[in-house]
């Protein structure tokens, strides 16, 4: 048993680490925590902890369906394990998620605010309702201990069915659309990996992960314990494993073969050779052993095949999540110490609860019986002191306690001291402008955009150091301001200038009279000028005059770059209609009053329209 | 030299700031815990908790309790503690360092009120030792720790107030600070684990008594029957025995 308690109190340092860790995560954020930036947002909590996560979970969903679907019942003793191991992994994922993501208190919006296009949308409601899935098919398991949870249980009981289907589907979805996830990267995702059948490469091989992962667990519960493994079963899981590999192992150079890409094989990049590890450690090392029937029989030799290819399989993730990413920029990510700290200590967090729901619940046939527990035996006094810590129990407690608190405050005292900040925005080089004059917009790629007169626009802002008027430094990766953020208002002839930003209270919280005169009416005149306040909005020396804060607005903006043209091109080609509201809004047949269109039109000459190059000849 | 000062006000802060907080916070958790286990196993569940909450705040100002007998000592004691605890928390420069680390201070004391404070603390620490030392009731029950105790606690105020109003030269100034700052890490990392845990501990130093130190029941009627004074009835109101329903059976036994 001391096995056991040395364990866990090893598990509590780690937990006591992370705990400090996650402290400083949370009061001064990632820049501090981490070694993440803009050009790797994503690093060792998403590759490890979710994406490997989530696969390592995957026994769950295999043996509920060999048990419950296709009635195999010998392996129902290895069930409730491998349930409670999905269901812990699962909530892993979850709570990694919340240290990865920046604003982890908004993790609810994707309930309410659905965007089905996105494919991390759908991964998160499969976590979110596979998780509840499993716990409900776990529940059972503690609420035998209590008398009064019985009705619940035997209701949960008769569900079973109908549970174990919906947590199959939802990890076949869920494990496959992770997969999914790097679609969206062709050209991102090195070719040996990217596939359009990823979400297939995924699933399949979360199987055989999922069988390696209950034969790791329960050998290695039962060298902890002390128990006899179930080898019989174990023995039939490796042998079904090594089909899932081979199977595996035909459709990834299957794939590549039927794309053309098998010659990337001959390149000399470094990517190349991971691919052979990865392949070596993942499938083919663990098939060729689980071929041979002696490894099958003996648990040392069956625990080097599921560690190797689990960690073959990890790395996969680890791999697609961002490793063999190509195009990442210069600096190479390596994860910093507290990222790994996070990690370790989620991983063993999900282990004590697991050792505690194995000892104090029914998750195996036979609960394990601890030793020093007995009753009759004598209390064991310290060789030196002759301190007794009380019982095992009690003596237990205070040990683990201990360790957690001197590993946490060995955490505080490595974490950085200095000046909080970030590492911020990696500086992006300044070149020159591809220089169109019009350019074509169209952000959403839907074939409907605007010609944007960016001469025009360089013009009217106050000619060559106007740039930064709308190419901020401070977004990141140089990006421009979208067009709405100056024509902000839809309809109304607007300031380039937002008033509830300012105003608001998570804004700059500023009182009306702090811009505006007191006593007169509160419009444009009796505010401030934007530099009374921003003085470094224009440097000085530089040649921008700002005359106006104000824009059109962004329909305005928007109908004018369409309909000066439409009007020109109406007449040359002698298509009247051309410039008429319903030639585009063809639902809205209310706009086409004669005189709304005259005026718009006279309007629209006065304005002096500036047309894109194109339409001018 | 200053490395080291740094070091101390760093990383080793951290550490021993951490550890004595989650070790007061450890020891707090697991002597609640050990309670209510107490209280499952044991028989008699009855608990005086206005008794007890009476008590515990009545011996919190010792002055109280200990006037009569001992009030030289009671009043020392109690200004000591006033100053040991107010002046690290509320001086100035102590904020300034948390502001400077955390980014949030908090309200602090006037220089001359800390300056007596630190003053107080001093001349306390000392007589308390003293105290100890002469006093042979006192001394009958001192451990090791309880000398070393009142002598370290004095040596940050006493490096403390030098580094303030001394006139010293730069040198002895980092000397003093050094050993200020080695000395306030080294007592807050001793705290969780030595006596000086009762800081967190005095609101359950009574009820720990009170919920453990239980007779088994009928252990009170075995006794009596040893005695043999089985005829005699031993409680008539309370359930309980305690010393005073045990005094009152000897002397109504003596009295017969």
């Amino acid at each position: 048993m001391n096995r056991v308690r040395n364990f866990k109190l090893i598990l509590w340092m780690i937990l006591g680490l992370g705990a400090a860790v996650a402290t400083a995560r949370f009061m001064f954020g990632l820049g501090v925590t981490t070694n993440l930036s803009d050009r790797t947002p994503w690093g060792l909590w998403i590759g490890f902890d979710v994406m490997s996560g989530v696969a390592l979970a995957a026994g769950g969903f295999v043996l509920t369906a060999t048990v419950y679907i296709f009635k195999l019942d010998k392996f129902h003793s290895i069930v409730r394990p491998a349930v409670l191991t999905a269901f812990l992994g699962y909530a892993a994922v979850a709570v990694g998620l919340l240290f990865d993501l920046g604003l982890p208190w908004n993790i609810w919006h994707m309930i309410i605010f659905w965007n089905p296009h996105s494919a991390l949308f759908e991964v998160g409601w499969c976590v979110m309702l596979y998780l509840t899935v499993l716990l409900l098919e776990f529940f059972p398991v503690p609420a035998e201990e209590f008398g009064f949870l019985s009705k619940i249980r035997n209701f949960l009981i008769r569900l079973r069915l109908p549970l174990v289907i919906a947590g199959i589907a939802l990890s076949t979805l869920h494990q496959s659309s992770l997969g999914s996830l790097f679609l969206i990267m062709p050209y991102n995702l090195h070719p040996l990996w990217y596939s359009p059948i990823l979400p297939v490469v995924f699933f399949i091989s979360a199987i055989g992960l999922g069988l390696m992962m209950v034969t790791f667990e329960s050998l290695f519960t039962a060298w902890l314990y002390r128990r006899k493994p179930e080898m019989e079963l174990l023995e039939r899981l490796g042998a079904a494993a090594r089909w899932v590999f081979l199977l595996y192992l035909a459709v990834r150079l299957g794939d590549l073969a039927v794309r053309g890409q098998l010659v990337h094989l001959g390149g000399g990049e470094w990517q190349v050779g991971m691919f052979w590890v990865e392949l070596a450690i993942a499938v083919v090392i663990p098939t060729v052993l689980l071929f041979i029937r002696a490894v099958r029989r003996s648990p040392a030799g069956l625990m080097t095949v599921a560690i190797t290819s689990v960690t073959g399989i990890v790395l996969n993730r680890i791999n697609v999540g961002g490793l063999v990413h190509i195009n990442r920029g210069d600096t190479l990510y390596l994860p910093a110490w507290t990222e790994i700290a996070i990690t370790s200590a989620v991983i063993a967090g999900a282990a004590v609860v697991f050792l505690f729901m194995v000892e104090k619940f029914n998750v195996w046939e036979r609960r394990p019986a601890d030793p020093d527990a007995e009753p009759t035996r004598k209390p064991k006094f310290h060789p030196v002191d002759g301190s007794w810590l009380g019982e095992p129990g009690i003596a237990a407690r205070t040990k683990y306690s201990l360790g957690f608190i001197i590993a946490a405050a060995i955490g505080f005292a490595l974490l950085s001291g200095g000046p909080v900040e970030s590492r911020g925005v990696d500086p992006t080089p300044a070149r020159m402008a591809r220089g169109g004059d019009t350019l074509w917009i169209d952000g959403n790629l839907d074939g409907y955009g605007t010609s944007f007169p960016h001469l025009e626009h360089i013009r009217r802002n106050g000619g060559g150091r106007s740039c930064v008027k709308c190419h901020h430094m401070n977004l990141p990766h140089d990006r421009n301001s979208a067009c709405y953020q100056c024509h902000s208002d839809m309809y109304l002839r607007t300031d380039a200038f937002r008033h509830d930003r300012h105003s608001s209270p998570t804004g700059a919280n500023l009182a009306c009279t702090e811009c505006h005169v007191k006593g007169q009416v509160r419009n444009v005149e009796s505010a401030k000028r934007c530099d009374e306040c921003h003085n470094d909005l224009v440097p000085p020396g530089s040649s921008i005059k700002v005359k106006q804060y104000r824009a059109v607005s962004y329909t305005e903006a928007m109908h004018r770059t369409c309909i000066g043209c439409h009007t020109i091109v109406a007449t040359s080609k002698d298509k009247p209609d051309l410039s008429r509201c319903t030639t585009c809004h063809k639902g809205q047949r209310n706009v086409t009053d004669a005189t709304v269109l005259a005026s718009q039109k006279r309007r629209l000459i006065g304005k002096r329209m500036v047309l894109p190059p194109i339409y001018r000849k | 030299m200053d490395a080291w000062i740094e070091f101390g006000r760093g990383p080793l802060f951290r550490l021993c700031f951490t550890l004595m907080v989650l070790g007061l916070a450890r020891i707090a958790v697991l002597t609640v815990i050990g309670m209510v286990e107490a209280l499952k196993k044991n028989e008699d569940k009855i608990v005086p908790w206005r008794e007890l909450f009476n008590k515990t705040f009545t011996w919190l100002v010792p002055v109280t309790v200990l006037f009569r007998t001992r009030p030289v000592y009671s009043l020392v004691s109690f200004l000591f503690h006033i100053g040991l605890i107010i002046t690290p928390l509320f001086f100035t420069a102590h904020v300034l360092l948390w502001k400077r680390s955390v980014g949030f201070g908090w309200f602090t004391l006037p220089q001359s009120l800390a300056d007596y404070l630190t003053l107080t603390v001093i001349v306390g620490g000392l007589l308390l030792f003293l105290m100890r030392v002469l006093y042979g009731p006192a001394r009958a029950i001192s451990r090791k720790q309880d000398y070393v105790w009142p002598l370290l606690l004095v040596i940050p105020f006493l490096t403390g107030y030098l580094c303030v109003n001394g006139s010293i030269s730069a040198a002895t100034y980092r000397w003093m600070m050094l050993m200020h700052v080695l000395t306030g890490n080294l007592i807050m990392v001793m705290i969780p684990f030595t006596k000086i845990a009762h800081c967190i501990l005095i609101p359950f130093s009574q009820l720990v008594t009170g919920i453990g130190w239980k007779f088994p029941r009928g252990a009170g009627d075995l006794v009596i029957e040893t005695l043999g004074y089985k005829d005699r009835p031993t409680w008539v109101e309370k359930p309980r025995l305690g010393c005073e329903s045990m005094d009152r059976v000897e002397r109504e036994a003596d009295d017969k």
